[in-house]
């Protein structure tokens, strides 16, 4: 019975792809992914301008939907098979490029260069220098929410002045310690570095340094020491939402996709900064963070790579990414598309474009997440069983930089 | 067909005995059918071999790569005025490993083949020499239908079981004898043959690889886990389908019907909603603190935080609590299973030993139980090797949720809920390892045979087969 429904797919198939072909010969086929099904009415329309910009050239475009977040899983499985233009968050652009799954921007590069942030423009930048694909938004980073009825802008600044507030009005502050990409703000604020080798898969880590101007023990005990006081929770995305809805939760770090729910349940009193200060080896550190981008590539597979650069300059230019702010609240990472008031005056993206100056573009090889995120794990656990600081950040560091794939 | 005068032959005995028409059919499948004027079929024998032969010329270049996998690694030029990419002939290792597999697997078949044909066309020479009747190509095909109907009837199968179960398996293990993984992707990049490197990844503990540490707590772990949630599910089914139909039970069809309704919904949805109640901000949490449940826990030490009961995210809570969920899932099948059992003792034994004195307890551990294992015995195995491959309990009550403190089970993707199965998922699909993935899946088909050769034996072993006839 299967073999007989796989024979009848093959046939459909077959049958799909030669009546495919039939219809409009002279038809340049390409196939697009945007990151969410909310993203189609706004990816119809930019395809509507984009054929009234190419009246001499005849497309049958078809939009499909691939989260940003899993892009690179699903592109490098068949790359031959894959889309031709994609959206991808940008910390997958070195596994693309290890798959060779990129097309580098071969036309007009410069010129994307010159409309977008220097940020976003690193962030779609190999290793060798070429640019790789092409900004689409600016707003994948996080940064701090707060209800403004119940903390000042002044405490704001500083995680204790945060966490004691809380604490007094028997609410939470959030931070999701247990996740890899937050902790990361912590130790890099401290100026420990964890970064991408040149291979483009191992990383290089010095967050158990003992030299350093503040120690990786000294951040450590920090951490230890914020995780157990009484204002503080450990809140994914899920527990955040949930905190705000219930009210338990009067601020916390997290990004725009939850901007939404925080300005419902905040209303008036919702309000956005960068990520606050916190006290370690008696300073004030400034948190730091990784900035995210989503950006658009070009499979370098693909039959028809130069229509495709076409839709995806097309599909990052200043327009699209005005209209993708209008349906979409999504960022822009175009200059001019920033300077639009209108943009300036959301607090989420005045917040990012604050946090900007401390915020790094994410390059992390595979091993970082996990060994990190057991490392918040025991932060948040209170280091149960006691082990010593140092053995806790040198094992941790040694599963970070552990050879890729073994 | 007449099997005259046919005695057994080896192949080498009915080359060297046979004559020109036996000794060119090695070559030529239709030649001993030719010479002997089987027309038809001669000519169909020549056909199949062309095709295979064929099959076997297309796909001998992936052969020929076999050995390195691939040489040429891909290589683009960018034509500016085409607007598009040339290309090289470019390699691709794993198309090379699939139809390299494939012809050798044709290879073998096409040898086999003319074993057989060489054998057959020996037996018609010497069938016609003793002036026996050869068969017509109406009545070989006719064969097919009466005499050889078998064949017919497992063509299908035997050809879908080929394809879509045997390459892909052997291709499967093939892998866990390469380098195929993230810096080694195809079409880009090239993957080679590493030997027994990823399986010395796994087991020396000369060397500091994060498997070599992993991979003992996460089997020890599977087979706690087979053991634990099937025993636990099947005695509990058992229990409660006694429950259900004790004689004083009323209402035994609404009781059996709940448990039909728990059965029907589809796991993702329970375990899901389940995961959620449990979570650490679910609602049976918000629901302990409010009793003051989660304070006097926190009081006798309990709970390593206070404030929130760590149900599915500390290794010591989380454990029990996912052999709980599966039990509260898995019973009601057991149920069923048992409750069937159950209707058909034979009333005869019960009573006779009730008469002679046995009470309640004796008459379950002497009568039902022995009668239950014997019945459902090969499902305890089954449900052994499915839970040791029991992926969606354990993923959709540990993904989002369960993070290892164990620093250097984090190191090889792990945790302590993992299952083999699911940590070679996460290796797949999060990382891309499809070699190491490869090696545990190779371990988990060797763990699941024995297991099933162990038990089974066991269960059917020492003449039990007879026990209740």
């Amino acid at each position: 019975m299967k073999r007989f429904a796989a024979l009848l797919l093959c046939l459909t198939v077959l049958g799909g792809c030669s009546k495919d072909a039939a219809e409009n010969p002279a038809a340049v086929p390409l196939r697009v992914w945007v990151g969410d099904q909310a993203d189609i009415p706004w990816m119809e329309q930019v395809l509507r301008e984009f054929r009234a910009a190419h009246p001499d050239r005849s497309y049958d475009i078809r939009i499909g939907v691939q989260n940003e977040g899993d892009a690179a899983k699903v592109v490098l499985t068949d790359v031959e098979a894959a889309a031709d233009v994609f959206t991808f968050a940008d910390d997958q652009l070195n596994s693309l490029l290890i798959g060779g799954a990129l097309m580098p921007v071969t036309e007009g590069a410069d010129a994307v260069r010159s409309a977008n942030t220097p940020e976003s423009v690193e962030a779609a930048t190999g290793p060798d220098g070429q640019l790789y694909a092409y900004p689409a938004t600016a707003d994948n980073g996080y940064f701090l929410f707060y209800n403004s009825a119940l903390i000042s802008p002044a405490d704001a600044t500083t995680l204790e002045g945060l966490l004691d507030r809380a604490a007094q009005n028997g609410k939470k502050v959030a931070f999701p310690m247990t996740n890899a990409w937050y902790l990361y703000s912590f130790f890099r604020g401290a100026g420990l570095q964890m970064q991408l080798r040149e291979d483009g898969v191992t990383n290089r880590c010095t967050w158990n340094a003992t030299d350093a101007p503040i120690p990786g023990v000294k951040v450590l005990e920090a951490l230890l020491k914020l995780a157990a006081h009484p204002g503080f929770v450990d809140a994914d995305s899920d527990a955040f939402v949930a905190g705000l809805k219930d009210g338990s939760i009067i601020a916390g770090v997290s990004g725009t996709w939850n901007a939404a729910v925080a300005a419902q349940a905040w209303g008036d009193d919702y309000a956005a900064a960068k990520l606050p200060t916190y006290q370690a080896a008696d300073q004030a550190v400034q948190m730091a963070s990784f900035s995210g981008f989503k950006l658009v590539g070009v499979n370098a597979y693909s039959e028809h790579v130069g229509d495709a650069m076409d839709l995806a300059a097309f599909m990052t230019a200043h327009d699209a990414q005005v209209d993708r702010f209008r349906l979409r609240r999504q960022g822009p990472s175009n200059i001019a598309a920033l300077s639009d008031p209108q943009i300036q005056a959301e607090p989420a993206i005045a917040a990012i474009i604050a946090q900007a100056p401390y915020a790094d573009v994410q390059r992390v090889g595979p091993k970082y997440w996990d060994a990190a995120a057991a490392l918040g794990k025991i932060i948040v656990s209170g280091n149960p069983d006691n082990q010593d600081l140092q053995t806790l950040l040198d094992n941790c560091v040694a599963g970070i930089t552990a050879p890729a794939d073994q | 067909m007449k099997r005259t005068a046919a005695t057994k032959e080896s192949f080498f005995q009915a080359f060297t005995r046979g004559d020109a028409g036996v000794k060119l059919t090695a070559l030529f499948w239709g030649a001993g059918c030719l010479v002997r004027r089987q027309t038809g079929k001669g000519l169909l024998l020549l056909l199949e071999q062309t095709v295979l032969l064929l099959c076997v010329l297309l796909t001998l270049p992936f052969l020929r790569k076999l050995p390195t996998l691939g040489t040429v690694q891909a290589e683009r030029i960018w034509d500016p005025v085409a607007r598009r990419n040339v290309w090289n002939d470019y390699d691709n290792s794993f198309l090379i490993l699939l139809f390299g597999v494939i012809c050798l697997l044709l290879i073998g078949l096409y040898l086999l083949k003319t074993l057989q044909m060489v054998k057959a066309a020996r037996q018609a020479e010497q069938t016609a020499a003793v002036g026996g009747q050869l068969p017509t190509l109406r009545q070989d095909a006719g064969r097919l239908l009466h005499q050889d109907f078998h064949r017919t009837l497992l063509f299908l199968p035997v050809a879908g079981v080929t394809l879509v179960m045997a390459i892909p398996l052997l291709v499967m293990i093939l892998i866990a004898f390469t380098n195929y993984d993230r810096s080694h992707l195809v079409p880009t990049n090239l993957f080679t043959w590493v030997g027994l490197d990823n399986f010395r990844l796994l087991t020396s503990l000369a060397n500091s690889s994060a498997f070599a540490y992993a991979f003992p707590r996460v089997l020890g772990w599977t087979l706690l886990w087979a053991v634990s949630a099937t025993l636990s599910c099947y005695f509990g089914g058992i229990l409660m389908a006694m429950l259900v139909n004790h004689r004083r039970t009323v209402a035994k069809p609404f009781w059996r019907t709940c448990f039909m309704v728990a059965m029907a919904v589809p796991q993702f949805v329970s375990l899901l909603l389940v995961r959620n109640l449990f979570a650490d901000v679910g609602i049976i949490n918000t629901l302990c603190k409010q009793w003051g449940v989660t304070d006097w826990l926190y009081r006798i030490g309990a709970i390593p935080t206070a404030g929130v009961i760590p149900f599915l995210t500390h290794p010591s809570w989380a454990r029990p609590m996912i052999l709980l969920i599966n039990f509260w899932v898995g019973v009601p099948y057991q149920m069923l299973i048992a409750t069937g059992v159950l209707i058909n003792i034979p009333r005869e034994l019960t009573e006779a030993a009730r008469i002679d004195g046995a009470n309640a307890l004796q008459v379950f551990r002497r009568i039902t139980l022995p009668y239950i294992l014997h019945i459902t015995g090969p499902s305890l195995i089954s449900g052994m090797v499915a839970n040791v491959n029991n992926f969606n309990v354990i993923w959709l009550l540990s993904r989002d949720v369960y993070v290892t403190t164990d620093q250097q089970l984090a190191a090889a993707g792990a945790t302590e809920v993992d299952l083999l199965v699911t940590w070679l998922y996460r290796l797949t699909q999060d990382q891309s390892n499809y070699k190491m993935a490869s090696v545990i899946g190779l371990l988990v088909f060797l763990v699941c045979s024995a297991l099933t050769l162990v038990t089974f034996s066991r269960i059917t072993g020492r003449g039990r087969e007879e026990a209740f006839q």
